[in-house]
């Protein structure tokens, strides 16, 4: 064993399936992601409605699932929804017959829940006088969420959502007590066919780093990209030889982001 | 409703003496306060009218109550001869017909001030980017700012910013234009700018309330001043007399705190 506690040659031979354990654990981010944004959407509106009898049961939705621990509500969707007969003879056993159905069921559910508050915070920010102003202009309710209220609210809420993605993918560690062999499973695996406790953990971890990093870039980049009107402009006075101004501007790019 | 860019929409065609605004006994109430407390007041077709009076007397409330930002507790609204009910479509009816100008000019940050102008026409009349484009163009020349077109509001000074609020107002080609007092978060090097592009407003026949402070402005502009003070017009007349002679105390007292 070299100084390091990886076995570089341990490492490489099982880079093929600790990747395959990453397209799982890439699989159940993205796929509860998407659902969940979705759905937050829908209870978002319920929340913030004025009647009672609409923002109740959302409220009660966000407070469930926000308090419940994900290692347990895995085992609820997992384990106790097997029990119900009504659900096992129906067309939804599809879903909750299957170890990857229940984790996206159970992911989704989490995530709404986070997601419905991330949502709501940023449509409250949106300052109430550009609301009054496009009212004022006579457009319609549907159109200002569209075109003023939603535009705005990805630009305040950014952060936070970033935020609640890099650590849901950390959450997804845990689905392998559902049999599901994601990133740490198959690291748990090699581990205990090795007994070489650091090289798959740390080769693990490194993926885990690599994966959330490129989500980092990308909400960098879609940052950016949304805060364009507030950037300063390139005044002629600034302005530099083409070649180098490629090299600064890469360099300023990359400076930026570590 | 969709009406082409060149007309200004299916209207019930308005009585030539019918007045551009009518208020009726309007009363707003906030709890218990009464914002206003039945006002009366009719502005005819093509008349500048100015009001002033202290903070908290309700003049933002008045104006915002034309075209249905606060909705009134109390009395009849009648704008271009279109009664203000609850229903959605004749509020919606009515801000077709009513622009507005903020005091914090309310600017939707992340458009360009070219974008800014195009929205509401893209929406509300399904106009295309290029007819919207070149409609925003025109009002943008309008106030000035057409060399700023493609900056974004963060890019702009206040009195800029408030005069690409005057031009998206105006592209959805109101009859009536509102401002609420439309300097008083500038500058004071910014004020004119943005008072030389109202006068030369008023100077086109639309029909304009303006809230303001600014006397010299009202001298030049309104054709009757309006005096608000808790909720009630305590005194108006043309402006003239309105400065030369005020008639209430409440009035006079008014304009030796601000004309000091």
């Amino acid at each position: 064993m070299s100084a390091l506690p990886v076995d570089l040659d341990l490492a490489w031979r099982s880079l093929p399936e600790l990747l395959a354990g990453l397209r799982v654990t890439v699989l159940i981010t993205v796929l509860p992601l998407m659902f969940g944004l979705a759905l937050a959407f829908p209870i978002c509106f319920a929340r913030m409605a004025e009647r009672r009898w609409q923002s109740l049961p959302a409220e009660i939705f966000v407070v469930f699932f926000r308090g419940a621990p994900l290692l347990i509500l895995l085992y609820v969707v997992y384990y106790g929804f097997g029990q119900i007969a009504l659900l096992r003879e129906g067309p939804l056993w599809l879903l909750f017959g299957s170890p990857f159905g229940c984790v996206i069921v159970a992911l989704t559910l989490n995530h709404a829940a986070y997601m419905t508050e991330v949502l709501r915070g940023s449509l409250l920010a949106v300052p109430s006088g550009i609301v009054e102003a496009s009212e004022a202009l006579g457009i319609s309710r549907r159109h200002i969420f569209i075109w003023v209220k939603m535009p705005l609210a990805i630009r305040y809420g950014l952060k936070a959502y970033q935020n609640e993605v890099v650590s849901f993918v950390k959450g997804t560690a845990i689905v392998s007590v559902v049999t599901i062999t994601d990133l740490t499973a198959v690291a748990n695996g090699i581990f205990e066919q090795t007994y070489d406790p650091f090289t798959p953990i740390l080769c693990a971890a490194a993926l885990y780093w690599a994966f959330i990093n490129l989500l980092r870039i990308g909400f960098e980049l879609w940052g950016r990209w949304l805060a364009r009107h507030q950037r300063e402009e390139d005044s002629p006075r600034t302005a530099e030889a083409p070649g180098r101004f490629g090299l600064r501007r890469l360099s300023r790019l990359a400076k930026a982001m570590l | 409703m969709k009406p082409s860019a060149e007309t200004p929409g299916p209207l019930p065609a308005p009585e030539a003496d019918e007045p551009a605004i009518g208020l009726y006994g309007v009363v707003k109430l906030y709890g218990r306060h009464r914002a206003l407390d039945g006002i009366d007041l009719e502005v005819r077709r093509g008349e500048k009218i100015v009001i002033c009076g202290p903070s908290g007397s309700g003049k933002s409330t008045l104006i915002r109550c034309i075209n249905a930002l606060e909705r009134r507790d109390g009395g009849r609204i009648r704008v271009n001869g279109i009664d203000l009910t609850a229903e959605e479509g004749t509020v919606q009816d009515i801000r077709q017909e009513v622009g507005m100008v903020f005091q914090h000019f309310n600017l939707f940050p992340h458009l360009t001030a070219l974008e800014n102008c195009m929205l509401a026409p893209r929406l509300n009349r399904g106009l295309g980017k290029e007819q919207a484009e070149r409609l925003a163009m025109r009002h943008l020349e309008r106030v000035h700012l057409a060399d700023h077109a493609g900056k974004y509001p963060a890019r702009l000074s206040g009195g800029q910013q408030q005069r690409v609020a005057i031009a998206r107002a105006l592209c959805m080609e109101p009859r009536i234009l509102l401002f609420d007092e439309p300097t008083s978060a500038l500058d004071p090097e910014m004020v004119n700018e943005v008072l030389g592009v109202i006068e030369e407003l008023a100077a086109t026949g639309v029909t304009m309330v303006c809230v303001t402070h600014e006397m010299g402005f009202a001298r030049r502009v309104a054709d009757r001043c309006v005096f608000m003070d808790r909720g009630a017009i305590v005194e108006q007349g043309p402006a003239q007399d309105f400065f030369a002679n005020p008639r209430s105390e409440r009035l006079r007292g008014f304009l030796a705190q601000i004309l000091r």
